[in-house]
């Protein structure tokens, strides 16, 4: 008898649009960064009686391979998408994982300039970006030997001091490569690599094993990101690690966030996007996410303005482009790795 | 008179029903979904068609990484075996002090998840790590003089500190079990010692041996991780490849395909081993337990000292460093701190929504407890089959689960739970709960399976001669012998279950956090000290839980004795 009265409440409730829910997926690290909490917090009390729910279990990647099978298995209950990566979006599309968003359901994005609009079909918002570029420990490699040129990175004083990520299995390590590609162009890159590799200690899976590696003081350089300095600095008053943008570059990175197609809540997840792009959430995107807000309006923290890098000259290569020679690019590169 | 024999008919007709219904159980959740994903590698267009592993095979990067992934797996087993048979053959044989808390501890390496103990090997024998700056300050050397990293030895060393504990396992409870009347009756017979070892005693332990050696072979052949952060990516295995064509190029079909290359050489190794292993078999390891002697009870014992010394340094040190890693990091100049250990425990720093490292730890424990008791009772009912339906092919297939890449074992894995029966679980702790039951009854099986050929079917029948029925005699006879068998297989399954990731990130909803996961959150957060602490309750507890279940089994088996 009582379990009959409960079905029929919570048909009634859910009838009524109380108790809904609003499932967002995203990748391990924003969940573990403070922004997510505050977005939870500022939504529940804009949204009473609506849950919203982050699912978090992997990285981008990971994630949108999960959200694809699932929407290829029976449906998935993911209603928003946070975190995809630029060079992820072709894909994505051709998927049809998200749905058209109706922009003016979001004010915020006024703020958001159009060079860091990476999709131009109206699927996919930016967020936040950041710029992969090189970091070095100061009191480990001589400052003769700190990499101002992308060529230096091959003096064979550097032999076995810099560690990378596998452009195979991560982002900045992707990034790199692509930067190298539109650095050097389709012809060169490969050349640029033949004489990094003796340079290269290890290639890891990912940026955490990477970071480590040059926290434990294996390798005096690593591939990471332009706001580390500011990361140390903040979080623990050392300036000792350094970015480096060689040759004034550094590859940008853009991070976007849709609605997936076929959600049962279009109006929550639109409202959602635009809290994102609010200025209170966008303002804690460096000190949490430590990348750059997407939106004009979000003011820096002194200390992240002083010491995040934002380099002379942004590198990024068109995702349309990127995805049309992807499996051509890391083919020869693995070709190039197991030869030499 | 025509009643009695028709009866018996339908009693075993039963019997056998009973018997298949785990299989038929698995084949619904596990291995049509299975095949659901590793189909796509064989049809292009809806038509059935091997042009995909054609392509594959002749693909010359294909077949360089089928070939180090083979030549690493096979260095890296036969270093394991090096590395943990001496274990084995210590456990079973001597006596020292903390000896239950050495054979609980052998299983720390089994749950680190891949990103730690690359940590580990860093940290200690890197060249920056804490070896080469005491060989260093020792022998005042300006450069480091151990370079066993960032090579095939950096990776082959890693999987043998991972693996060579479950040939210390397999060895020791295998030898435990051996009656000790055949070893007494060579000696009085005038065989020398060494004799009596490579005649008696070995061929009694190589039924375990290789049935560890087939285990190790598929975990090492299925590495990604290990290899890429300890060699680099010239050093890439095949799943490294599927994970390529999964996740980046977004291609299922090529991905199934290779993994369907990667599941045949691994279960055809198996198949073979199962055909090759029957011989082995040795009989009637029944009998008084047999004796231990106190370790450097005589001067020839000293030569255990080179092994110890090595053994120490490669399971110690890493775990070691570890450890360390949670307190200070020295070469920062930082003054050794409880500061990580703090924010797991103060309630306020939740740094993962919706789960706080204490909710980790036991949801951790709840799942690793409930599916290691559910893979007992599951690898068991598969072993008791696998007695009336011989079959070595069979066999060999139902060791899917662990064969398989663990990028498609994930996407199974979703399939499997998206759809009846698993679906009626939904999703959470019961779904985790079931997978991991999956993904470990093929080790219990390989556990159970030797131990339970290798008994006399005299002693069944005996049994049954003096009127048991066949449960009875199961739970009197066959279950008190196996005992020692059940012990090391659910302390695995526990093990596994603690480190497992593939299934966790593949069904987990918001708030279930594991503890691999957390520290997994914990690295791409920066709280590299953090994630070292949460590594060093995960060692702690693992080694904990495994060691009160073995005390107390050991404590009834010796009730029973």
């Amino acid at each position: 008898m009582r379990w009959t009265f409960g079905v029929v409440f919570a048909v009634l409730v859910s009838g009524l649009g109380l108790g809904a829910e609003l499932v967002v997926y995203t990748y391990d690290s924003f969940v573990s960064g403070g922004a997510a909490q505050a977005i939870e917090e500022a939504f529940e009390a804009a949204h009473p009686g609506v849950d919203l729910v982050w699912v978090a279990p992997g990285d981008s990647s990971e994630m949108l391979a999960r959200l694809i099978a699932e929407r290829e298995a029976r449906g998935t209950e993911a209603d928003v998408f946070l975190g995809i990566a630029d060079v992820e979006l072709p894909r994505a599309l051709a998927q049809g994982v998200f749905q058209p968003y109706d922009p003016t359901l979001i004010p915020n994005l006024a703020h958001v300039p159009d060079e860091l609009v990476f999709d131009e079909t109206g699927h996919v918002i930016p967020f936040d970006h950041g710029y992969v570029t090189f970091v070095y420990d100061s009191e480990d490699l001589p400052e003769e030997l700190v990499p101002q040129r992308l060529e230096d990175l091959t003096r064979p004083e550097l032999k076995d001091k810099i560690v990378l990520e596998d452009p195979r299995t991560s982002s900045p390590g992707l990034s790199f490569l692509l930067w190298t590609i539109a650095h050097f162009g389709e012809e060169g890159w490969l050349d640029f690599w033949r004489a990094l590799f003796p340079n290269v200690l290890t290639v890891t899976k990912g940026w955490s094993e990477a970071y480590d590696m040059f926290l434990a003081g294996e390798a005096p350089i690593v591939l990471s990101y332009s706001t580390d300095t500011a990361y140390s600095y903040i979080a623990e008053g050392s300036l000792r690690y350094r970015v480096v943008t060689p040759d004034g570059e550094a590859y940008r990175q853009v991070e976007g966030m849709g609605i997936v197609a076929g959600t049962d809540q279009p109006k929550l997840a639109h409202a959602f996007l635009d809290l994102v792009l609010s200025k209170e959430i966008q303002e804690l995107i460096p000190t949490s996410q430590w990348m750059f807000p997407a939106s004009c309006a979000a003011e820096l923290p002194e200390d992240f303005a002083r010491y995040a890098v934002i380099p002379a000259r942004p590198v990024s290569l068109p995702p349309d482009y990127v995805a049309q020679h992807l499996e051509e690019w890391l083919s020869e590169w693995q070709r190039l790795l197991v030869g030499g | 008179m025509a009643t009695a024999p028709c009866g018996r008919l339908i009693k075993r007709g039963a019997g056998a029903c009973l018997a298949l219904l785990p299989l038929l159980f698995l084949a619904l959740s596990f291995f049509l979904p299975l095949w659901q994903v590793l189909s796509q590698g064989l049809r292009v267009e809806g038509r059935w068609t091997t042009a995909r592993l054609a392509q594959l095979l002749s693909d010359p990067y294909v077949l360089h990484l089928l070939r180090f992934t083979l030549k690493q797996a096979l260095l890296s087993s036969l270093l394991s075996l090096a590395l943990g048979f001496p274990l084995g053959w210590l456990l079973a044989r001597y006596d020292f002090p903390g000896k239950e808390a050495l054979r609980a501890f052998t299983l720390v390496p089994f749950v680190l998840p891949p990103i730690t103990v690359a940590l580990g090997f860093i940290l200690f024998f890197g060249h920056t790590g804490y070896l080469n700056r005491a060989l260093m300050a020792i022998f005042g050397l300006s450069s480091p003089p151990i370079k066993v990293l960032y090579s095939l030895w950096g990776i082959v060393l890693a999987h043998a500190f991972y693996n060579a504990p479950v040939f210390a396992r397999f060895v020791s409870a295998a030898w435990e079990g051996l009656d000790p009347g055949l070893t007494e009756a060579a000696r009085t017979l005038g065989v020398r010692p060494l004799s009596v070892f490579l005649t008696v005693t070995l061929p009694q332990l190589l039924p375990a041996i290789l049935s560890a050696f087939a285990l190790v072979f598929v975990f090492c052949f299925l590495s990604f991780a290990i290899p890429l952060a300890l060699g680099g990516a010239k050093y890439a295995t095949v799943e490294v490849g599927v994970y390529l064509y999964a996740r980046v190029f977004l291609d299922q079909g090529r991905a199934a395909a290779l993994a369907i290359l990667e599941l045949a050489i691994a279960l055809g190794l198996t198949y073979l081993y199962i055909r090759g292993g029957g011989m082995f078999t040795s009989r009637g390891q029944v009998g008084r337990p047999q004796a231990t002697v106190r370790l450097f009870s005589r001067p020839r014992q000293l030569l255990w000292l080179p092994y110890l010394f090595l053994a120490a340094l490669v399971f110690l040190g890493p775990i070691g460093a570890v450890i360390a890693d949670s307190f200070v990091r020295p070469w920062q100049g930082q003054a050794p701190t409880l500061a990580w250990y703090r924010m797991l425990l103060s309630p306020a720093q939740s740094p993962f929504i919706g789960a706080s490292p204490r909710e980790s730890v036991a949801l951790s424990l709840e799942v690793a407890t409930c599916a290691a008791g559910l893979a007992l009772v599951l690898g068991f009912l598969v072993c008791w089959t696998l007695r009336r339906v011989r079959s070595a092919l069979l066999e060999a297939l139902l060791m899917a689960p662990m064969a398989v890449s663990s990028v498609v074992l994930g996407l199974a894995l979703l399939f499997a739970f998206r759809q009846p029966p698993l679906s009626a679980l939904g999703r959470g702790p019961w779904a985790i709960v079931l997978a991991h039951t999956l993904i470990l009854y093929p080790f219990v099986v390989r556990v159970i399976r030797p131990l339970w050929q290798g008994l006399d079917p005299a002693l069944v029948e005996a049994a049954r001669t003096l009127g048991a029925g066949r449960f009875l005699s199961f739970l009197t006879v066959e279950l008190p012998l196996l005992s020692r068998g059940i012990l090391v297989a659910g302390a695995f399954a526990f093990a596994l279950s603690m480190g497992e990731m593939t299934a966790v990130a593949m069904l987990s909803r918001p708030g279930l956090v594991t503890i691999p996961l957390a520290i997994y959150h914990f690295l791409s957060a920066r709280k590299f000290g953090a994630a070292s602490a949460m590594a060093t309750i995960l060692i702690l507890i693992t080694a904990g839980v495994v060691f009160l279940w073995e005390y107390m089994g050991r404590r009834l088996l010796r009730g029973q004795a």
